[in-house]
């Protein structure tokens, strides 16, 4: 009935000291305060903490102040087992190991009892060089690096490669994001929008530059600009840089003339933007002196555009109709048939300005003549409709002849024939009253333009033809109404003894070139076009290019409207306008000079 | 390392030194280099008309590309490098240089490869990472310039070794000091001794602030715990004493984790970043020549 305690104790080089005691009692205290049995010098132990017991064959420990100890990896405030088997207990730092006594001390129970715990923290054994440093609370720079590196590779690398793989490019294609979206070099045109989830529409096999082949999948209707060997003869040589790039170029399999030369993608979420000028430049600068035509070389609108060259109809030999494209500064005489003085019209006070006035508003004048009231606008806003006779010109240039009860009775414009026989038949019904078939200056202008003086029209005809053929003869005479506006021929066929010269005024002068009325409401007509001076309609009244340089200068010149050749010209001749003519969309900033000088003609702007 | 050096000459007892540092090696060589290779860059660049707008797809842009990628590859190499320590026109301390100064051209060079061209995607992915290495080597030589006196001077004379023994003796004279307390004073005392001087995560130790300090603790719960006598020895002066020099030896240990976490910090976003950087870079060519 004896417990053998021993304390291990250890020395600062690690060595151990046991220590031996024999208690020859059937219950040992265990406890901080130095009277106990076991004095375990250990602040997690209480003064009093727990007695051991011995009877018979069995151990029992307890607790005395209800604090816990474990005895084989359990915890537990009481416990007994059988002392032949022993067991480990731990209380606070401090271990007690019961064995049974073996030899000599056979019959006791020996209790070995050793500090396991260090007494703080900080007198845990540490490892110097690690606790200093970051790496303690940081994972390893290595280990850092590994998982970085890694997840960078599968987010995107491994992820829109699978994607490109797995993801089908026909219609089944969701509209979706996509992995590989991930390597965009910047968002779509708004043209291209709808494919900015779906990069093999363009870019069809891996490691290959975006061929012609997927623009024309899409765009099967664009025209060629010229023959393509022609193209590159005007090209010329691309010198060193240019020819490096083609040599590297031609490595890949990248063709020069690219439809990507042009049109640059992934610029932005914007209309796609304005093919720059030196695309065109680098053929028309000096093209004459490299391949055989007739285009003049063109370099910049602002220093080096020719004159502009419209197309001009004249009389060919026999008078057959021809034209030619002449400069402006030839100063050319266009062959319309028509006789037409602008400066008489647009005169604001002779004869014209009064009748104009006259007519009243009701008629749609009022004021003197102005351009709008023969010029309309045509359904695009672009250009202008085609000036017809009757509402143009019917007005004041009547062709009433005859009033039978309230009507009025005309000739028929356009078919000299029907006038013929018109007259003819006048003249056999009788002819009792004079018809009034004498130009404008025998007559009182706008004799027929109202009700009520188209009643008096017998009266204030003041010219009495005797007979028919009189009266044809000068209806188709100096003086008389066709001849006043119309070349006239005689035919010599009794017949239709006169025939008229057929009026054909010009659509369109420059073929070459696109121009936008629309984008120019901020002026006036005759801002542009010198009319006023105008005697005849053979005046080809275009305004000349320096009237344009006035705003116009080359994409980056500091004018008002920097302008690249896509302005006004189109590079695939598909008979369209150029985009930026159709879209009203000029080079970015210039919008806003164009808003902000309508603005101030409004007298709103800054 | 990036010590000030040359200072005035010898005086008295004191030598002056004949450290050179990376940054002044070689009467800053690779400054001048590195400055000389970004205005070239940048001279280019402002009479270089790219249309629409500079990229990394013209002759320009491939061209700062492929110096920049083949700059990023040697600069990380110092890693390699810097583990073989040797003198002469090629040293170590040349190339680290070398390496400070050609990473700071980096700068330039890789921003107009972007051609200030940025979205969310790989390509600005690899520059911002790019970005955010040189910064942190930046910060890394700031630090480097700044800190090792500060640690000196913090430390005194002691040595890390010397720091952790204090604190140990401390802790054995304190719990020997607390052994005749009762289970709530040995507690408070417990506090203090399972206190881990090295605890506290990142925060705590580039912020040097430790709110749940067990040391402090204990402190406050001795001086709050109970009134004691005058005259009569009492258990708790003693802790009371013991638990003031450990909390002054702690916050001595704390500056010097503070200043050291400081150190460095930049390496451990250096050179995990840069790795991630190597990674997004090899995307970003095999991306840009995928869809070409």
């Amino acid at each position: 009935m004896s417990f053998i305690v021993r304390t291990v104790a250890r020395t600062a080089d690690g060595r151990e000291i046991v220590r031996p005691k024999v208690f020859d009692k059937a219950e040992l205290s265990v406890g901080r305060s130095p009277s106990s049995d076991i004095h375990l010098a250990d602040l997690a132990v209480v003064l009093n903490h727990a007695v051991i017991r011995q009877s018979g064959g069995t151990v029992e420990i307890a607790a005395t102040a209800g604090l816990p100890f474990i005895v084989n990896g359990k915890q537990s405030e009481h416990e007994r087992f059988s002392a032949s088997a022993g067991a480990d207990v731990r209380i606070g730092s401090h271990s007690l190991e019961f064995e049974p006594g073996e030899g000599e001390e056979k019959g006791s129970v020996v209790i070995t009892v050793n500090r396991v715990g260090a007494i703080s923290n900080a007198s845990e054994e540490k490892e110097e060089a690690r606790v200093f440093s970051l790496g303690h609370v940081l994972p390893g720079k290595r280990t850092m690096a590994w998982i970085g590196a890694l997840l960078v590779l599968a987010v995107f690398l491994a992820w829109p490669l699978a994607s490109i793989h797995t993801q089908p490019t026909d219609a089944t294609r969701k509209v979706a994001f996509h992995a590989d979206e991930m390597w965009t070099s910047g968002h779509l045109s708004q043209t291209h929008k709808s494919l900015e989830n779906n990069c093999q529409a363009c870019h069809v096999k891996a490691g290959e530059s975006v061929r012609d082949t997927a623009c024309v999948a899409c765009h099967s209707k664009v025209h060629d600009h010229a023959d393509p060997a022609k193209l590159i003869e005007a090209k010329g040589s691309p010198g060193i840089v240019g020819g490096i790039k083609q040599a590297v170029g031609g490595v890949f399999g990248i063709q020069p003339g690219r439809c990507v030369e042009c049109h640059t993608e992934h610029q932005g979420k914007t209309a796609m933007p304005v093919t720059d000028e030196r695309f065109c430049t680098n053929c028309h600068n000096g093209m004459s002196g490299r391949i055989q035509t007739t285009l003049k070389d063109a370099t910049d609108f602002g220093a080096g555009h020719p004159q502009f060259e419209p197309t001009i109809r004249f009389a060919g030999a026999g008078g057959v109709p021809m034209f030619r494209r002449v400069s402006l500064d030839a100063n050319p005489r266009e062959d319309n048939g028509l006789k037409f003085p602008h400066d008489l019209h647009l005169s604001t006070t002779n004869g014209v300005a009064q009748m104009a006035k006259s007519l009243g508003k009701g008629e749609g004048y009022g004021a003197p003549l102005e351009c709008a009231n023969c010029h309309t606008r045509d359904a695009t806003g672009n250009s202008f409709a085609a000036v017809k006779m009757e509402p143009a010109c019917g007005a004041c240039h009547s062709l009433a002849f005859d009033q039978v009860g309230g009507t009025v009775r005309t000739l028929r414009h356009g078919d000299p024939a029907q006038v013929v026989a018109d007259i003819r038949a006048f003249y056999r019904a009788g002819a009792p009253r004079a018809a009034a078939l004498m130009g404008m200056d025998r007559r009182r202008p706008g004799d027929f333009a109202t009700a009520s003086q188209r009643i008096d029209f017998a009266q204030t005809s003041a010219m009495h033809i005797g007979s028919a053929d009189q009266a044809i003869r000068a209806v188709f005479s100096k003086g008389g109404a066709c001849f006043d506006c119309h070349t006239v021929r005689q035919t010599g066929n009794p017949n239709t003894p006169f025939a008229v010269t057929p009026v054909a005024l010009s659509k369109r002068y420059m073929t070459k070139g696109w121009f936008d009325h629309a984008a120019h409401d901020t002026e006036s007509c005759v801002s542009c076009h010198a009319v006023k001076g105008s005697k005849s309609s053979a005046d080809v009244n275009l305004p000349k290019l320096a009237k344009c340089q006035e705003c116009h200068g080359g994409q980056d010149a500091h004018k008002e409207v920097p302008s690249a050749c896509a302005m006004c010209h189109d590079y695939h001749r598909t008979g369209f306008a150029p985009l930026m003519v159709r879209s009203h969309r000029v080079r970015g900033k210039d919008v806003e000079h164009i808003e902000e000088k309508a603005l101030k003609g409004a007298g709103t702007g800054a | 390392m990036a010590t000030k050096s040359l200072r005035k000459a010898t005086e008295g007892r004191e030598r002056a030194s004949e450290h050179e540092g990376f940054l002044r090696h070689q009467g800053y060589k690779w400054l001048k280099i590195a400055l000389t290779i970004a205005a070239v860059a940048l001279l280019i660049y402002a009479f270089n008309d790219v249309q629409p707008r500079p990229n990394g797809g013209s002759i320009y842009g491939y061209t700062t590309g492929t110096i920049g990628v083949g700059l990023i590859l040697w600069l990380a190499w110092l890693g390699v490098r810097k583990r073989a320590i040797t003198p002469g026109r090629w040293s170590l301390k040349s190339w680290t240089s070398a390496h400070v100064y050609l990473g700071l051209s980096l700068i330039v060079i890789a921003s107009l490869h972007t051609g200030f061209d940025f979205g969310w995607n790989i390509h600005t992915l690899a520059y911002a990472l790019m970005m955010l290495v040189i910064f942190s080597g930046i910060f890394g030589i700031t630090a480097y310039a700044m800190l090792p006196q500060a640690l000196s001077a913090n430390r005194g004379e002691t040595t890390q070794i010397q720091m952790l023994d204090n604190l140990r003796t401390l802790d054995r004279q304190l719990n020997e000091a607390a052994q005749p307390l009762d289970a709530d004073g040995a507690a408070i005392v417990r506090m203090a001794l399972e206190d881990d001087p090295f605890g506290g995560g990142l925060i705590a130790r580039l912020s040097g602030r430790y709110p749940r300090c067990g040391t402090r603790a204990a402190l406050d719960a001795v001086r709050a715990h109970h009134v004691r006598e005058e005259g009569v020895a009492d258990p708790y002066d003693h802790v009371e004493v013991l638990l003031e020099r450990k909390k002054s030896s702690l916050s001595r240990i704390r500056k010097h984790l503070r200043l050291k976490a400081l150190l460095e910090v930049w390496l451990y976003v250096h050179v995990p970043l840069t790795f991630a950087l190597i990674a997004a870079l090899f995307a970003h060519i095999v991306s840009v020549f995928y869809y070409w």
